[in-house]
C-alpha cells in the first residue's frame, strides 16, 4: 500500500490511470454513463436508476410537487458541484496536497423560468448563468490552490457540458 | 473610585484585535502554542485594548475581549461539556437545513467554517472560571472599574442545544437553560468577589427571536436555528432564563444588551427593527441596567423605551461601532436630551451600540477610529456633567 | 377540490401557473436554485445540500470511488430525464390527459474522458451527446402524445441549460 492522501492510495490511483490510458474499452465504458427517469404515477414524483442506485425527484411545493427531493435543475447545480469537488479532489491528491476542507457553493439563474411554465415564450427556460464558488482549506500555498482549482475548472465534465452545447436527441415512444 | 459621575462612560466589550493576537488565537485553536504561551500574548494584547480605553476617558471599562474567539463560544474554553463543532459537523442533524443555507450565503462562508459551541456531555466549570482569569488581569493593570460581558444564559441555552447531541445528556433545553442559570450566577457572585463592577449578560440572539423569523436577514449564531417555537414563548423562556440567573444576586451591577448583531459593516446584512415588540419582556427582566442600541437607525426611535423603562438604568448606544464618521459630541448630547424627556439623568450610562469586534476575524472599526468615537462620548459627557451637574 | 388528473388537483395547478405568471417575486425566486456541495474529508465522497434535502455523490469502484451513489455525470443525464419527465406531466395535466405510465431512458456520450483524468487535451471532457428516449402510455392519440412531448423538449429547463452554452462563473476562496 502506497502512502494516503485525502483518503486515496496514490499509488494505486497513479497506476489505475496509467492502465487507463492503455485499456481502449475501459475508456469507452467511462465514455457512456446510461441513467432512467420512472413516474411514479402521481404528481410531481420521479424516481431515477443509476447502475444499482436510485434517488428521488420531485418538485418543491410551492410549484405543487411533494418537495420529496430535489428537482432536475437543483441536480445539475448539484452535479456541477459534484464535479468540480471530484475534481479537485483528484488533482490535489495527483501533486500530493493534503486538503483539510472543500465546499463548493452553487447558484444559478434561469433565464426566464415562465416559458417552462407555458406562460412567456421570450427567452428560454435554461441556466443563462452558474456561479460556483469554491472554499478550499488545503496544505498548499494559495497559489497552488488556485492552479489546482483551473486545473480543475479546465478538464471538468459537467462544466464542460454546461459552457458547450450539447447535442440532446429526445425521442419518444408510445406504449399502450 | 467612590462615586460614579452623571453620564459614566463605558463600552460592551470587545476591541479589534491586533493581527498578532490573531494568528496566536489560530495557533491555539490548531493545538500548536499552549493556554499558557497564548495567555502571555493576549496579556499584551489586552494591555493596549486598556491603554485605549483609559486615553479615551472610559469610566468603566473592559478587556476588549482579546482572549476571546467572539462573544459566546469561547465558553468551549472554559466549561466542560461543551465542544466547538462546524456547521458541517452538525448540518446533517437538522430539519431545516435550508435556513443554515441562507446563513451561509449571507455571511459568505462555507460550512466547515462557522463554529458553534455544541453541549456533548454534563457541563462543568474549569479552575479559570467563564471570566475570573480575564477579571483578576484587568483588576491587576487598571484603576478603572471594570466590566465582565458574559454571553447570556438564553444566548447560551439556544446555540448550544442541539437536538441529537445534547438531549443525550439533558433531558430538554429547559434542564440546560437552568444549569446555564446556576453556571452564570455563580460566575457573577465570583466576579463580584473578585472586585468586577459590572456584569452584562449578552442576549442579541432576543432580536433574532423577534425580527429573524421570514426574513431575509438572518442570524450570526447558526446552532441557534435548532429551535425555533412561537416568538412569545422563546422571549418568556428568556426571562425566566435571566431572572433565574440574577436571583439573589447583590454588590454587583447586572445589565443585559441587546443588539441585531454588529458583526458585519454590510448594513443589509443585519436585522433591523426597533424595541417596541422586546419592551415588555425587557421591562420584567430583574437586572438594573439594559444595554441598548440606539445610534444605528435599524434600531429605532428612544420612545419604545418611555412606557417600559421604569427603574432600570439606560445603557445608551449613542455611536455606531461600525462606521468610519466619528459622532460628533454635540450630536451624542443631543441623543441623551431627546431621552431626558422621559428619563433622569441618573439613569444613563453612555456607550456605543456594541463591540468593535465582536467576531475576532472580523473586526467593524479601525483602533484608531474605536479610540475616537469613545473620545467623542468622554467629551460628550463632560458636556452634559456642566449643564446637569456632577451628580 | 377539483378533479385530480395524475394525482394533481387540476384546478389549483392553473391557479398556481396564473398566480406564478403574476407575482413578480415568486418568479424571481424560482428563477433562482442553489446547492451546496460538501467533500466528506476521504476520497471521492460528496454529499450535495439543496434545501431541506442532502444526498451522495461518489464515484463507481472501477473510478476509485465507493460507489456509495451516482456520480456528477451521471446525475446531468438523471436530471434531464426528470426534467422531461416534469415537463411531459405538466404538460399533460394542463391539457387534461391522463398518464398512465412514464419512462425515460438516457444515454450520454463524453467526447474525452481522459481530459478530464489529465492523460490528453484533445477535444473536451463534457458530453458530446445525449440520448433521451421517452417511454409514453397515457389517454391521448398518438398526434397528442407526439404534441405534449414537443413542447415539453422545447420548454425543459434542463433541455435549454444542456443545448446552449451556460455561463458557469467559478471561483476558488482559500479558508484557513
Amino acid at each position: 500500500m502506497g502512502e494516503i492522501i485525502n483518503g486515496i492510495d496514490v499509488e494505486i490511483m497513479k497506476e489505475l490511470l496509467r492502465q487507463v490510458s492503455e485499456d481502449k474499452e475501459f475508456v469507452s465504458k467511462i465514455t457512456r454513463w446510461n441513467a432512467r427517469v420512472s413516474w411514479l404515477g402521481s404528481g410531481f414524483n420521479f424516481r431515477s436508476y443509476v447502475r444499482n442506485h436510485s434517488f428521488l425527484i420531485s418538485e418543491p411545493s410551492e410549484l405543487g410537487g411533494s418537495d420529496a427531493g430535489p428537482n432536475a435543475v437543483e441536480h445539475v447545480l448539484s452535479a456541477l458541484g459534484a464535479c468540480y469537488a471530484t475534481g479537485f479532489v483528484l488533482n490535489a491528491t495527483k501533486r500530493g496536497v493534503r486538503v483539510r476542507n472543500l465546499e463548493i457553493a452553487l447558484e444559478g439563474e434561469i433565464d426566464n423560468i415562465l416559458v417552462f411554465l407555458g406562460l412567456s415564450s421570450e427567452g428560454h427556460p435554461g441556466y443563462k448563468r452558474i456561479y460556483a464558488k469554491a472554499y478550499v482549506d488545503a496544505e498548499a500555498d494559495e497559489r497552488t490552490i488556485k492552479e489546482i482549482w483551473e486545473e480543475t475548472v479546465r478538464t471538468s465534465p459537467v462544466g464542460h457540458t454546461l459552457i458547450r452545447s450539447v447535442d440532446v436527441v429526445p425521442e419518444v415512444r408510445v406504449e399502450r | 473610585m467612590s462615586k460614579l459621575p452623571l453620564f459614566p462612560v463605558t463600552v460592551v466589550g470587545s476591541w479589534p484585535r491586533p493581527r498578532w493576537l490573531l494568528e496566536a488565537l489560530r495557533l491555539k485553536r490548531e493545538g500548536k502554542i499552549s493556554q499558557e504561551e497564548f495567555d502571555s500574548i493576549a496579556d499584551e494584547a489586552v494591555l493596549l485594548a486598556v491603554k485605549y480605553q483609559e486615553d479615551a476617558g472610559v469610566e468603566i471599562l473592559s478587556d476588549g475581549e482579546q482572549r476571546r474567539d467572539n462573544f459566546y463560544s469561547f465558553v468551549a474554553d472554559k466549561i466542560r461539556g461543551i465542544e466547538l463543532k462546524t456547521v458541517a459537523e452538525i448540518v446533517d442533524l437538522v430539519p431545516d437545513k435550508s435556513r443554515f443555507e441562507t446563513v451561509l450565503r449571507s455571511l459568505d462562508v462555507p460550512a466547515f467554517s462557522i463554529r458553534n459551541p455544541v453541549v456533548t456531555s454534563r457541563l462543568e466549570v474549569g479552575a479559570r472560571g467563564i471570566a475570573r482569569d480575564e477579571a483578576s488581569f484587568l483588576k491587576n493593570h487598571t484603576r478603572a472599574l471594570i466590566k465582565i460581558p458574559l454571553p447570556g444564559p438564553y444566548l447560551l441555552t439556544r446555540s448550544s442545544w442541539v437536538p441529537g447531541i445534547s438531549d443525550k445528556h439533558y433531558r430538554s433545553r429547559e434542564e440546560l437553560g437552568y444549569e446555564y442559570a446556576k453556571i452564570l450566577r455563580d460566575e457573577i457572585i465570583a466576579l463580584r468577589d473578585l472586585g468586577v463592577f459590572f456584569v452584562q449578560l449578552d442576549e442579541p440572539v432576543l432580536s433574532e427571536v423577534v425580527y429573524g423569523p421570514d426574513q431575509s436577514q438572518q442570524t450570526f449564531m447558526c446552532a441557534a436555528l435548532f429551535s425555533r417555537r412561537n416568538p412569545r414563548e422563546e422571549l418568556e423562556f428568556a426571562v425566566e432564563l435571566i431572572n433565574e440567573t440574577v436571583k439573589g444576586v447583590s454588590g454587583i451591577k447586572v445589565g443585559i444588551h441587546v443588539c441585531r448583531g454588529n458583526w458585519s459593516r454590510r448594513e443589509d446584512a443585519l436585522l433591523k427593527g426597533d424595541y417596541v415588540p422586546l419592551m415588555p419582556y425587557l421591562a420584567e427582566t430583574k437586572v438594573e441596567q439594559l444595554v441598548l442600541e440606539f445610534a444605528t437607525p435599524r434600531a429605532g426611535d428612544v420612545e419604545a423605551l418611555r412606557d417600559y423603562i421604569g427603574d432600570k438604568e439606560l445603557g445608551f448606544g449613542v455611536v455606531n461601532p461600525r462606521t468610519d464618521e466619528v459622532e460628533k459630541p454635540s450630536e451624542i448630547v443631543a441623543r441623551v436630551e431627546k431621552i431626558l424627556r422621559f428619563m433622569d439623568p441618573g439613569k444613563i450610562y453612555l456607550n456605543p451600540d456594541c463591540g468593535f469586534g465582536t467576531f475576532a476575524e472580523a473586526p467593524v472599526n479601525t483602533p484608531k477610529t474605536a479610540f475616537n468615537k469613545l473620545r467623542s462620548m468622554r467629551i460628550a459627557a463632560e458636556e452634559l456633567r456642566r449643564i446637569y451637574g456632577e451628580r
